[in-house]
């Protein structure tokens, strides 16, 4: 069995060469994954991996809401319930719904309404749930990210997708992105959400010390952040269609070369027929029709199909 | 931009910007903002004439008036039933909807027929809980549920075959061009089948190993949903399974 001991925080988040703990650049992001439609039983769902964070998300709704006196007569009402697995950070986490979460699934409704109609939905809810298998600095950033995937994929209509990253200060010095390690030990962090059709922030918070020309700096690191996030968010979607587009493009191909091998069959039928009887007339004129009907009849059903 | 591209539709994403051309409209899917036409679904992009359209590949069934709709019986009152018809509200049924009209007004008035009290108490016996409905609906609105009946042709309780759930959007692909899908699935696995508005399909075939054949088929249809050659494609799969499954 492994024992867990936390490591110390390091002397110097950023090494001699400008580079950070993790040999990133200063406004370098970790490595991002996203995926939607993973689960089954979801009506949209989302998997992102951010660094070391490991995040599930999925939308139920719109439907009915429990209990009935939340529900609102003009509006949809938006409900994330953001949750912390108990094996996800290194000391084990209370089951318990906490304050600090309490407080992240109301910043996360707040960064994800402003791209819902929710107007189009009145005495019902949308509930997202968040669930964090691994946590690596930067959850709710991540969480946003996940979120919006997950009510993209429930089809629900959006003005944009969200994007989170977070900001932070590390020796006198702004970074983008904060890992587990600059967040605690860093200076300052600003987790962010942006709206990407417009660059407008959904959610922005400060926590620690700076001027107000290094958080100039960070919201524009930030944006740099999140059009990079924007693009691979953009890019899974994608590619899950087009990856499958791809596969039945080959079966299609297949399907042309064994329709082409069957093809000649009826042809050296009806050459063995010109043999036998001496009434050919009367037959060629009636068999051959059927071989150029057949690519005909393919040829409308791909053009009904693609209407 | 692949504008008059149509061969192959382009997946778009929420806040895309289909075009920056003003004399394009945004149709279904898709909005106005500032002089840009943006998309607000994942979805296949679809131009036609000046409207921009992006049909949505997934999405929650919304009730209209006159869909066949697939419901399980969720609660049973001495006056109504309440019918899961895989929408945001539950639906409503009420013995008066559920009743054969003809038979029973006939008797009414001339002497020993029954109160329509009685006849709908009577007629409450007809389903229970749990109970699979074809219905159709009757009445949508903003205030209350969707209210169902069963009266009319191919509709009422289903006593036999399998229900499953696929996704809303999808719906018309499994249908086809003038129904072209749905005669090549009742005519490759010989299955009996019903497509209901709300996402559900039943499904009743001579063998289980049919149904299994023409479920996989519709899962293969709800995933290729996009892609074009559909219908060859699943005229050869469903021939290959054939083969491999030994089934005639």
């Amino acid at each position: 069995m492994t024992i867990l001991i936390p490591e110390d925080y390091p002397k110097t988040l950023i090494n001699k060469d400008g580079k950070r703990i993790d040999g990133r650049a200063l406004d370098e992001l970790r490595p991002f994954k996203c995926k939607i439609g993973v689960l089954a039983n979801a009506h949209g769902s989302a998997y992102v991996e951010h660094g070391k964070n490991k995040i599930y998300a999925g939308v139920y709704g719109p439907r009915e809401v429990h209990p009935r006196h939340l529900a609102r007569p003009d509006k949809g009402i938006l409900r994330v319930h953001y949750r912390m697995s108990t094996y996800s950070v290194h000391e084990r986490k209370s089951p318990a719904p906490n304050r600090r979460e309490r407080e992240i699934s109301k910043i996360i409704e707040d960064a994800l309404a402003p791209t819902l109609f929710l107007e189009l939905y009145p005495n019902s809810a949308i509930e997202v749930f968040i669930q964090i298998v691994s946590a690596d600095g930067g959850t709710r950033c991540a969480s946003t990210t996940a979120a919006s995937l997950a009510l993209a994929d429930a089809g629900l209509p959006m003005k944009s997708l969200v994007a989170g990253v977070a900001a932070g200060k590390a020796d006198g010095k702004i970074i983008l992105d904060c890992g587990d390690l600059e967040d605690k030990a860093g200076s300052a962090d600003v987790p962010a959400a942006v709206r990407m059709i417009d660059e407008e922030f959904t959610l922005l918070q400060f926590d620690g010390e700076m001027n107000p020309e290094e958080l100039e700096i960070s919201m524009k690191y930030i944006k740099k952040g999140a059009r990079e996030i924007y693009a691979a968010q953009t890019a899974a979607i994608k590619e899950k269609f087009d990856r499958i587009r791809q596969e039945t493009e080959a079966e299609n191909k297949i399907i042309e070369k064994e329709t082409k091998k069957a093809e000649p069959k009826p042809v050296a039928k009806v050459e063995e027929k010109k043999e036998d009887p001496i009434e050919p007339v009367k037959e060629t004129p009636a068999e051959p029709k059927p071989e150029p009907e057949e690519p005909t009849e393919k040829s409308e059903d791909n053009k009904e199909e693609t209407k | 931009m692949t504008e008059n591209n149509n061969d192959v539709r382009e997946i778009v994403v929420p806040g895309e910007i289909l075009t920056e051309d003003k004399n394009f409209v945004p149709g279904r899917g898709a909005i106005r903002q500032g002089n840009k036409i943006i998309s607000i679904y994942i979805g296949l992009k679809n131009i036609s004439g000046k409207f921009i359209n992006v049909v949505p590949l997934r999405g929650k069934y919304r009730p209209e008036i006159g869909d066949s709709v697939i419901g399980k019986i969720t609660d049973v009152s001495s006056v109504k039933w309440r019918v899961d018809i895989n929408a945001r509200d539950t639906a409503v049924l009420k013995p008066r909807d559920a009743m054969d009209v003809y038979d029973k007004r006939s008797q009414r008035g001339r002497g020993g027929g029954k109160s329509s009290r009685e006849e709908e108490a009577e007629t409450m016996k007809k389903f229970g809980l749990g109970d699979m409905l074809i219905a159709k609906i009757v009445a949508v609105d903003r205030v209350s549920d969707p209210t169902l009946t069963t009266v009319g042709e191919s509709l009422g309780k289903i006593n036999e075959g399998v229900v499953i759930n696929v996704d809303v959007p999808k719906i018309p692909r499994i249908i086809g061009k003038k129904g072209s899908m749905i005669k090549l699935l009742k005519d490759f696995t010989t299955c009996r089948l019903f497509i209901a508005k709300n996402g559900l399909v039943w499904i009743n075939g001579s063998s289980p190993e049919l149904e299994r054949l023409c479920i996989d088929a519709i899962r293969k249809i709800e995933r290729e949903a996009h892609t074009t050659g559909l219908t060859d494609r699943i005229q050869y799969y469903i021939q290959e399974k054939k083969k491999e499954r030994g089934l005639k």
